[in-house]
């Protein structure tokens, strides 16, 4: 059995522009040199599919390690910062399963499914809005169907939406793990919290005023049936939001990024809605956002190395479809690639912290691919885009297009 | 315990036995049996560990609960008998049960 300090494994400066702009390069690179681990100066980051999967899987011997992050952030005392330790996926496995369990209901594909004519009328309203000029920042056009839904979700008042987008911009940038983020950080915070806390209150008082049948109704009268503490329900609607706007934007800001260079898939798109289901799913395996961290909760042998518990583990989902050693010619972008169940893409995790949004996430980019190139014909790119700091929420940062209005 | 019989879709056959309190997914995962992922490691949320079981087994194989329900309607594959083997608990009463896996379970 190996040490981790006696393997001589590749270094990777995450944090750097360049590492974020092509990570996959770099993922690359430290294959030759270690097949599954390498370091960096936040932890250690496990890039091999296979890896990732026997690993994650293994619940049981990890824990979150959210507060490893507030600690490196020196976060720990604020309210952020205390939002982040105790939120639904860093809580103790009991009341994590409890939690999961009492609001899954509202998380099925069937529920996800009810909720597409939603999500088609909000996409469209969008587009109505924002094709005319045959210009667009796409990325900002896409931030807004994700933020649009959930507001709907648990009936929040629509001229929020852009002071709680903000917050959540800034707080997909924590995980950048640039402390000199924390002020706009806490500050957005606050703001997401304020909101969340009026929800719940204006709904208590008036019960009749909201939707009945609303996610907010859910979570509150469920929360009550089962002595869910107020902080908790709160957190859990902070964590919805959180985690729902950034991926959801993301995914389908690349998915666009990929088919402007893919006119046959694009259109395609627009034709077949079933075939959006393919393209979600290869887009999911292209790109995703998600980096999970864990801290071994124990001494873990892995391919017979010694991975020490406290050992910071980063899990690498968002390059985690690249990797040649799984997927054939991975940098092709193939929605007819041919999907072996062992080799599914696994951009919403795996165990049971796996992502209880992921069938509202499919159905909202399904629908958003299908209709979009109905209305937005022709787009070329028409400027710079950046990138979001790696490890996450990772992606593109702006997407200039110009296109033909329909 | 009780002697659970996989079979595959190219009817291929893993009898095994599986201790009273575990699932039928934590059986097949236990002893290596191909063909269930069980991706949310049994937490009822991804629907990749479908089994079919025959009409005398479903009374004993218990109700599916709302959620699993849910879970499952979406699944391409569809029959009756189709259940998440991560929500049957296993019980002396299914010595002898079979259940099917599905050709895939993407």
């Amino acid at each position: 059995m190996q040490a981790l300090a006696e393997l001589d494994l590749p270094y990777l400066p995450v944090e750097t522009e360049e590492f974020a702009a092509d990570p996959v390069r770099y993922f690359n690179a430290a294959k030759v040199q270690h097949p599954w681990i390498a370091e960096s100066d936040i932890g250690f980051f496990i890039h091999e599919y296979t890896a990732i999967r026997e690993l994650l899987l293994q619940d049981d011997k990890m824990r979150p390690a959210y507060d490893g992050i507030i600690e490196q952030m020196g976060a720990r005392g604020t309210p952020w910062g205390r939002f982040t330790e105790e939120q639904l996926i860093s809580l103790p496995a009991e009341k994590h399963r409890f939690l999961r369990d009492t609001f899954a209901a509202k998380f099925t594909p069937r529920f996800a499914n009810q909720l597409r004519p939603m999500m088609r009328q909000t996409i469209s309203e969008l587009l109505d809005e924002w094709t005319p000029s045959g210009r667009m920042d796409f990325e900002e056009m896409a931030s807004y169907f994700p933020i649009s839904n959930m507001f709907t979700l648990v009936g929040a008042p629509r001229e929020e939406i852009p002071a709680i987008r903000s917050s959540l911009e800034t707080l997909g940038l924590a995980f950048s793990m640039d402390k000199n983020r924390l002020p706009e950080i806490h500050e957005a915070y606050e703001r997401l919290e304020d909101l969340v806390q009026r929800l719940i209150a204006n709904r208590r008082a008036n019960p009749e005023a909201g939707n009945p049948d609303d996610l907010l109704a859910l979570l509150i009268n469920t929360g009550d049936e089962g002595n869910v503490d107020p902080r908790q329900l709160a957190d859990l609607i902070i964590f919805f939001f959180i985690a729902g706007y950034d991926t959801s934007k993301n995914v389908l800001t690349y998915a666009m990024f990929k088919m402007l260079d893919r006119p046959d898939i694009y259109e395609r798109c627009g034709a077949d809605h079933e075939y959006c289901r393919k393209v979600v799913e290869e887009s999911l395996r292209y790109f995703n956002p998600g980096s999970v961290p864990r801290f071994a909760a124990e001494d873990i042998v892995f391919r017979d190395v010694l991975l020490p518990k406290d050992t910071m583990l980063w899990f690498t989902l968002n390059i985690s479809g690249h990797d040649p050693g799984t997927f054939e010619d991975p940098e092709r972008f193939d929605p007819d690639r041919p999907i072996a169940p062992e080799k599914r893409q696994i951009a919403f995790s795996l165990g049971k912290h796996m992502c209880l949004g992921q069938y509202i996430a499919r159905a909202q980019l399904q629908e958003a691919l299908h209709l979009i190139p109905q209305r937005i014909r022709n787009p070329r790119l028409a400027g710079e885009y950046g990138w979001r700091p790696y490890p996450g929420a990772w992606g593109l940062k702006g997407l200039p297009i110009e296109f033909t209005p329909a | 315990m009780a002697k659970i019989t996989y079979l595959e879709a190219n009817g291929r056959e893993h009898v095994v036995d599986v201790c009273a309190g575990l699932t039928v997914m934590e059986g097949a995962r236990n002893h290596g049996v191909p063909g269930i992922l069980a991706d949310c490691g049994g937490n009822c949320a991804c629907g990749t560990c479908r089994v079919y079981i025959d009409e005398p087994w479903l009374a004993k194989a218990g109700e599916a609960s709302e959620v699993e329900a849910a879970t499952i309607e979406a699944q391409e594959d569809a029959g009756p008998g189709k259940r998440l083997s991560c929500q049957i608990k296993v019980a002396d009463e299914l010595d002898g049960l079979v259940v099917r896996m599905p050709e895939t379970q993407c």
